[in-house]
């Protein structure tokens, strides 16, 4: 049950990212981050508590979403999925990204919530989350001690923990350039638009010819994390993908995955669904 | 706890008011500045009862937003709407379909249907329900909502034709 106050807290309101970094250097584990607030206010409206809310709100210039060519894609930790939306650049070179945009909540959620508190959440229903594991990239943290990059691969240790140490503030998402037959691809099962996904799923396939020769495939609401595929994308590197080859991940992606039953759906759904999801992926992101 | 002192621009008026870190801009609307027709409805961002308008256009949740945090901000309700005493197009359009049942969805309905025609003037009907998304009404079944949005965008078009 949630409840109509939030708790008492100490709200931190730093006018620069300095600033910000020094408050966190001082009272690190006692400070929940605030961007979006949009998981943030819900648990402490249920039972999260935290001495301090430090919200980000107040820092300029976090709410970049630059694109290059030789770059790739730069997105700031204000950076709303609103924006990922309206993206031309995102749409059109990280198509899986945009997928999860558009089909990440409501409008007025969308307004809000950043990719990067996405990631952050570290929750195995992340729309978001589930893309970028695919598309691949990097998360920047820095504290007063300076800058350092973690790969998205290594950034969740487990259901709502990452790499994040708590002076840290993640300030930027980097994602590579795609290749010349990169394609990707996300998608959801959801009971109705607005819930949280049963089941999501995201591809990246860089395509040679006809030949896969590198593949990223990433699900969500099957453990405690977001999760790569390594043996499906075994399966497909190096061959042409045509329907018989991808009918035989159905069976692999069962020693894969680790369902549970939770509201959402029952563990037994999920495993009979999940072929299924990952198949339609793959074939929209080698249609992409 | 620690109050801090916050001016708002809410429907053109600039007001400042002592808020707590814990107080939501709803919270805010409603019980510091009397501004009641923001509606609390879930308190966790499911209903849309309680959207605002942020800077004009940006629809957002002021159940899910704290009001400390919008210090300086802009934020339009349902009550900034009318303009001398005529009432908004989208309102106008609600009131000809008949897009009001019990009323208490409305004002989020209202403010969602303002952002909905911001970015997309002459919304499909597959738009509309993309966009409406977010906002639940549990009188009507949406197909009277649908037609006041439609009817709301045909309205805008005459005004700014008139102008
Ligand atoms: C009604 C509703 C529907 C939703 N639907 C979806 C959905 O369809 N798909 C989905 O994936 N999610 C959904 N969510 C969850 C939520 O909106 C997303 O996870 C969102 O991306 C969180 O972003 P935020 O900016 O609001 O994060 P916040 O709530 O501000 O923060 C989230 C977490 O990240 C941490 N954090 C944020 N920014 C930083 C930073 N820069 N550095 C370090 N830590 C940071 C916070 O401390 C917190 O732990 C929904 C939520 C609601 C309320």
């Amino acid at each position: 049950m949630s409840s109509r106050v939030l708790p008492d807290f100490e709200l931190l309101m730093p006018k620069d990212l300095g600033e910000g970094l020094q408050l966190l250097s001082r009272h690190g584990s006692d400070v929940a981050i605030m961007a979006g607030g949009t998981d943030v206010l819900v648990m402490m409206k249920a039972n999260y508590r935290s001495p301090y809310v430090m919200s980000l709100a107040g820092i300029g210039g976090l709410d970049h979403l630059d694109w290059a060519p030789e770059t790739g894609l730069r997105v700031g930790a204000l950076t709303t999925v609103d924006q990922i939306e309206q993206s031309g650049a995102v749409k059109q070179h990280y198509r899986a990204l945009w997928q999860a945009a558009t089909l990440f909540a409501t409008p007025q959620i969308r307004n809000s919530a950043t990719v990067i508190g996405n990631l952050l959440r570290a929750s195995p229903a992340g729309d978001c989350s589930c893309a970028v594991l695919a598309l691949g990239g990097t998360v920047v943290l820095e504290s007063v001690d300076g800058r350092r990059e973690v790969a998205i691969d290594d950034f969740w240790l487990d259901y709502n923990l990452t790499a994040r140490r708590p002076d840290e503030i993640a300030v930027e998402l980097r994602l590579p350039p795609p290749g010349k037959g990169t394609g990707s691809a996300f998608r959801r099962l959801t009971r109705t638009h607005e819930d949280l996904a049963k089941l999501n799923a995201s591809a990246r396939l860089d395509v040679d010819g006809k030949i896969c020769r590198t593949a990223r495939l990433a699900m969500g609401c099957v453990g405690p994390t977001t999760q790569r595929l390594p043996k499906c994308e075994a399966i497909l590197v190096g061959k042409a993908i045509d329907e018989a080859l991808l009918k035989t991940l159905d069976d692999v992606i069962q020693s894969e995955i680790a369902p549970i039953d939770d509201k959402r759906s029952t563990a037994e759904y999920r495993r009979a669904v999940a072929g299924v999801l990952l198949r339609r992926t793959i074939s929209q992101a080698l249609a992409d | 706890m620690k109050k801090c002192e916050i001016t708002l621009t809410v429907n053109g008026e600039q007001l400042t008011t002592m808020v707590a870190a814990n107080q939501t801009l709803l919270e805010v609307l409603r019980e510091n500045l009397g501004m009641t027709e923001t509606k609390y409805g879930c308190g966790t961002g499911e209903c849309g009862a309680c959207t605002v308008l942020l800077d004009g256009t940006k629809p957002i949740l002021s159940c899910l937003t704290l009001a400390a945090a919008m210090d300086g901000r802009h934020i339009t309700t349902a009550a900034g709407l009318a303009r001398d005493g005529q009432l908004h197009p989208v309102q106008q359009a609600f009131v000809d379909e008949s897009g009001i049942q019990c009323g208490f969805c409305t004002p989020g309905m209202v403010m969602k249907t303002v952002g909905i025609l911001a970015r997309t003037p002459n919304p499909s009907d597959e738009e509309i329900r993309h966009g409406l998304e977010g906002n639940i009404c549990r009188c009507t079944g949406y197909a009277k909502i649908v037609s006041s949005v439609k009817r709301a965008a045909e309205l805008m078009a005459d005004q700014s034709a008139a102008e």
